[in-house]
């Protein structure tokens, strides 16, 4: 510990400098001197007896300096000496015990590992700042529709919103989403490289500076496709550029043309919606020939996000105002495709984290995590605290001597105080690096989300001052109950028992506390593992209906602007017979909208002759969705009566559908619906029904079959759709052949998403997986921590009562009751754990009834069988230490003390 | 008459005023001349010495500097300060007014 000693010179020297310690070593000296010349001179002693005497006479040297040094800083404890000192006997302390130490670090640093890991996601997603010039400024317009409050605008309406409220706005800007998949070359696979088409006026509106080159202005945005530039993002230039400072005037492929590299935006700059980066912008004018389809003059095509600056001494609720003298002026004119009931909504750039509709939700998973991660600190926390106790309760003795001796209470809880907090801080240390760790897991985690997710989760100051707090308050609230028990002014008593070694219940219960709220928080937290454990065990035994053999997808565009739909017909029909001969595929289709997409629903409003039309709606409503008839045998949905599409379905026939075999039981109950009409709201040709298909999960798993109909690709066009490609081999590396092959035959196929199948189908079953995995992770950590604070408890009670149970079985009491009696007494605490828990779980899992699926709050398999696991565990944990006793022979247990 | 439960720092403080009053002194040599001059029945402890003379100087009651003693050793001289000088009146003062009404008190009855 000599470097110990050595530090503490040194933060000594920082904070007093060397001229105070100098000059007490010298006095001292002097001091010392003169008195044992005075007692030679007076006493007659010899020098070296009379230097031993002044030395005794004078006390510690160091105890008087230190004594100087308080003297000299008031406050004896801040001055850091005092500190400085009982942080070098803690450092001894924890290093005179190396295997507590090194469990107590570890455990809490699982702790604040877990909490400082969903602290820098909450961080990531809800507080850091964005560097949008005064965000307070900003606002979010969004079209309120009775259907959906917070909708994305069309063209059209957002140039009218525009020209509507330059009084109100400083500036006005819309961004709008281009999906693209690029490769993620060797070995990467396939991935999305989401990009955005932005106004002119976005950059310069939102303040944002380009880090190279310039951002996108308002003369990159003029004319309809004239201005193939791109802005990268710093993120996408770093890995696709590797950071080449004289990327401007570089070009890259987009979607088919050469585009030319304007600039790079600033690191800092993640674009305007949380986790979904843009990999680059481009001017919003070349949108169209990017989408395929037509946005800027059709006002019933949605899909732009604005956003606006407020002037500066313009409300709220006067640009409210302004934007509802627009909306009420389109109602006025009657304008196509313009909701009467339409109108601006405005919220706060600063009030939104991803979408609104979506943040409740954000806020409440957030929450819930912080919570979990909390207790399973507080649990961590307890176990150590209650190792402690015990320790503390074996050293009353001792402490009871030095408070017999003078020594201030306040001293000896503050070494232990300081002990702990140290362990706090290193655990902290620790912490941070496994949450860097776990963060690293989960961002490199490939989950089957439909973008990639892009959260910048590198810990910053707000993480850092966060662990360090936790780090802290562990630290200080673990060393709290401890220093109280073993503290307690009760000197006369402590000196005067605990050498009989017998039992003293009293001082187990706090002990006895802390392993029940142990047991009862691991409870919970398993009920709810167990809880989600079982919904994602029914969502994966539910079968949708479609995809049950590997297939993979691949999703393109036919684009308006270079196809009539009969050339993308042909287009299409080339590419499918071409991924028909890739080795390995069995069977290809092609449908509009793959079932179960959660991102988009399409429908269609009929009526069937001898059915009243809803009074509400005045129709039915079905999912609708456009197939090439090789799509059924590919999916593995069934044609079970009638026949499929064929070539004679041509745009010039009659038109047919294909029905869901619930639609077909609903509405033609007499028998067959193949040769029944389905009549189409307005003015055109009644559908001819030709087949019916098997029943398939349209928008949720395990939904109750929904009416559903197929309509054939041949005589209604559609530009997006998804190739279905059923495979015998890796189907991964069929979604990669599908690619290559696709580009083979056209280099400029505008691919929006390749997968496969099994990924597809994973999205549904997403929130039970992760759900099920984080908590399952954290009860059993809790449950794992449990046990060993319950361990510690039963071991401790062997150990004090050895005596007695070396008189016991003296007297003739065998090995099994006396383990019998200590596992009793465990068991007892594991009982009234167990029931606080139910308790408690059965409120806390009310809260829960939303996320399940298909699984009761009070699941009873999950609420009879968490309790047995936790039971047994308990069981274990109390039954190993117990029986150690039972093998205690009598003699020795006697001796003991 | 103000004095709390420092009575007997504040003492120490006033003996160690009333000495360096006479002379400037080193601590060691405070020590003997209290003892001297309370004919050997203060003999104060050495232990609060030290802390007492830093707590004067940080109250500026005192200062110090390095000197050489009779016999040229280096040592540490602490004088009064003219505010020590005032502070020292108004304690004797103090004092003697506080022996005086215990005295009365003592002898009465």
């Amino acid at each position: 510990m000599r470097w110990v000693d050595a530090a503490g010179v040194r933060v000594r020297r920082l904070l007093f400098g060397d001229e105070i310690e100098q000059r007490m070593d010298e006095e001292f000296r002097f001091h010392l001197e003169m008195e044992a010349e005075r007692l030679v001179r007076e006493a007659g002693v010899d020098p070296r007896e009379a230097r031993r005497r002044a030395r005794a006479r004078f006390g510690s040297v160091e105890a008087q300096k230190d004594a100087v040094r308080d003297a000299r800083s008031g406050w004896a404890w801040m001055s850091g000496l005092q500190l400085g000192r009982d942080v070098r006997d803690a450092i001894r302390s924890l290093a005179r015990r190396p295997a507590f130490t090194a469990v107590a670090i570890l455990s809490l640093a699982l702790g604040i590992g877990a909490n400082s890991a969903v602290f820098s996601l909450v961080n990531a997603v809800i507080l850091r700042d964005s560097p949008i010039e005064r965000p307070e400024e900003v606002v979010n317009l969004y079209l309120h529709q009775a259907s959906f409050e917070f909708g994305s605008l069309s063209h059209p309406d957002f140039e009218d919103v525009r020209d509507g409220t330059a009084e109100v706005f400083s500036g006005i800007a819309a961004s709008h989403f281009v999906p693209l998949a690029i490769d993620r070359g060797e070995g990467g696979g396939v991935g999305l490289a989401p990009a955005e088409a932005v106004t002119g006026s976005y950059f310069p509106m939102l303040g944002i500076e380009a880090a190279v080159g310039r951002t996108l202005l308002p003369s990159d945005d003029v004319s309809r496709g004239g201005h193939p530039v791109v802005m990268l993002d710093y993120r996408y230039w770093q890995s696709a550029f590797a950071g080449d400072p004289d990327v401007a005037g570089r070009e890259m492929r987009v979607g088919g043309r050469a585009y030319t590299v304007i600039g790079v935006g600033p690191p800092d700059f993640a674009g305007t919606v949380r986790g979904l980066t843009p990999t680059f912008y481009v001017p919003y004018m070349m949108a169209e020939e990017l989408n395929g389809s037509p946005l800027f003059d059709e006002r019933g095509n949605r899909s732009l996000f604005v956003k606006a600056r407020l002037r500066p001494d313009v409300t709220l609720p006067q640009a409210e105002a302004a934007a509802g003298t627009v909306a009420a002026q389109l109602t006025q004119d009657r304008l196509e495709n313009w909701d009467p009931a339409g109108r601006f909504a405005l919220l706060p750039l600063t009030d939104v984290l991803l979408f609104p509709p979506l943040d409740r939700y954000v806020r409440g998973a957030a929450w819930l995590l912080m919570v979990v991660v909390g207790l399973v600190l507080l649990l961590a926390c307890t176990n150590l605290a209650s190792f402690l106790v015990a320790r503390a309760l074996d050293r009353r003795k001792e402490v009871a001597v030095r408070l017999a001796l003078g020594a201030s209470r306040w001293s000896l809880v503050r070494r232990l105080l300081i002990e702990t907090t140290l362990l706090g801080l290193l655990a902290g240390g620790a912490g941070v690096g496994l949450a860097v760790w776990l963060l690293d897991l989960l961002v490199t985690a490939d989950l089957p989300l439909p973008t990639p997710v892009t959260l910048d989760l590198r810990p910053d100051g707000n993480v850092l001052a966060f662990t360090f707090g936790v780090s802290v308050v562990a630290g200080a609230l673990l060393g709290l109950l401890p220093a109280q028990q073993s503290t307690r002014p009760d000197v006369a008593g402590a000196l005067r028992s605990e050498s009989a070694g017998g039992g003293q219940p009293g001082q187990l219960r706090w002990r006895n506390a802390l392993v029940v709220t142990q047991l009862t928080i691991s409870l919970v937290l398993l009920v709810g593992a167990g809880l989600f454990l079982r919904s994602f065990q029914q969502a994966q035994a539910v079968d949708p209906g479609i995809g049950r053999e590997p297939a993979a997808l691949l999703t393109f565009l036919t684009p308006a602007n270079r196809f009539t739909p009969d050339d993308a017909r042909v287009y299409t029909r080339r590419l499918l017979d071409r991924f028909r001969a890739l080795p390995g595929v069995e069977a290809v289709g092609a449908i509009s909208n793959l079932h179960l997409n959660p991102l988009s629903q399409r429908t269609s409003d009929f009526n069937v002759d001898g059915f009243e039309p809803p009074t509400d709606h005045g129709a039915f409503i079905a999912d609708r969705v456009e197939v090439e008839p090789g799509f059924f045998e590919a999916a593995g949905v069934e044609i079970v009566r009638g026949r499929n599409f064929d070539d004679a379905d041509r745009p010039d026939t009659r038109p047919v559908v294909i029905v869901s075999e619930a639609m077909a039981r609903r509405f033609w109950t007499d028998g067959d619906a193949v040769g029944r009409l389905v009549k189409r709201r307005g003015d055109g040709p009644p559908w001819l029904v030709v087949g019916v298909a098997s029943d398939a999960n349209v928008r949720t798993l395990g939904e109750s079959p929904r009416n559903l109909i197929y309509l054939p690709y041949s005589q209604r066009f559609t530009p997006a759709l998804t190739v279905v490609a059923r495979t015998s081999i890796d189907p991964e590396r069929t979604a990669l052949a599908l690619l290559t092959a696709g580009r083979e035959l056209d280099p400029d196929l505008r691919v929006v998403e390749t997968k496969t199948m099994d990924r597809h189908l994973a999205l549904m079953r997403l929130p039970q997986r992760l759900s099920a995995f984080v908590l399952s992770a954290f009860g059993v950590l809790a449950l794992a921590l449990a046990a060993v604070g319950l361990y510690g408890v039963v071991s401790y009670g062997v150990a004090r009562r050895t005596r007695e149970i070396g008189i016991r079985k003296a007297l003739g009491a065998d090995g099994s009751r006396i383990v019998g009696l200590l596992v009793a007494g465990g068991l007892k605490l594991v009982i009234i754990g167990g029931a606080l828990g139910l308790a408690l779980a059965v409120v806390a899992t009310r809260l829960l009834g939303g996320l399940l699926f298909e699984v009761d709050a009070l699941d009873p398999l999950t609420f009879v069988g968490v309790p047995l696991v936790l039971g047994a565990a308990a069981l274990l944990a109390a039954w190993v230490p117990a029986r150690r006793a039972s093998r205690v022979s009598p003699m020795v247990a006697l001796r003991t003390d | 008459m103000s004095r709390g439960p420092d009575d007997l720092r504040g003492s120490l403080d006033l003996v160690i005023l009333k000495t360096l009053s006479l002379a400037p002194m080193h601590g060691w040599g405070i020590g003997q001349r209290i003892r001297q001059m309370s004919s050997e029945v203060l003999d104060i402890n050495q232990g609060s010495l030290y802390p007492a003379l830093q707590r004067l100087e940080k109250q500026r009651l005192i200062g110090s500097d390095w000197g050489t003693t009779d016999n040229n050793r280096r040592a540490r001289y602490y004088r009064l300060t003219p505010s020590g000088r005032r502070a020292l009146g108004d304690e004797i003062d103090s004092w003697q007014r506080f022996a005086e009404g215990l005295g009365a008190v003592l002898r009465s009855t």
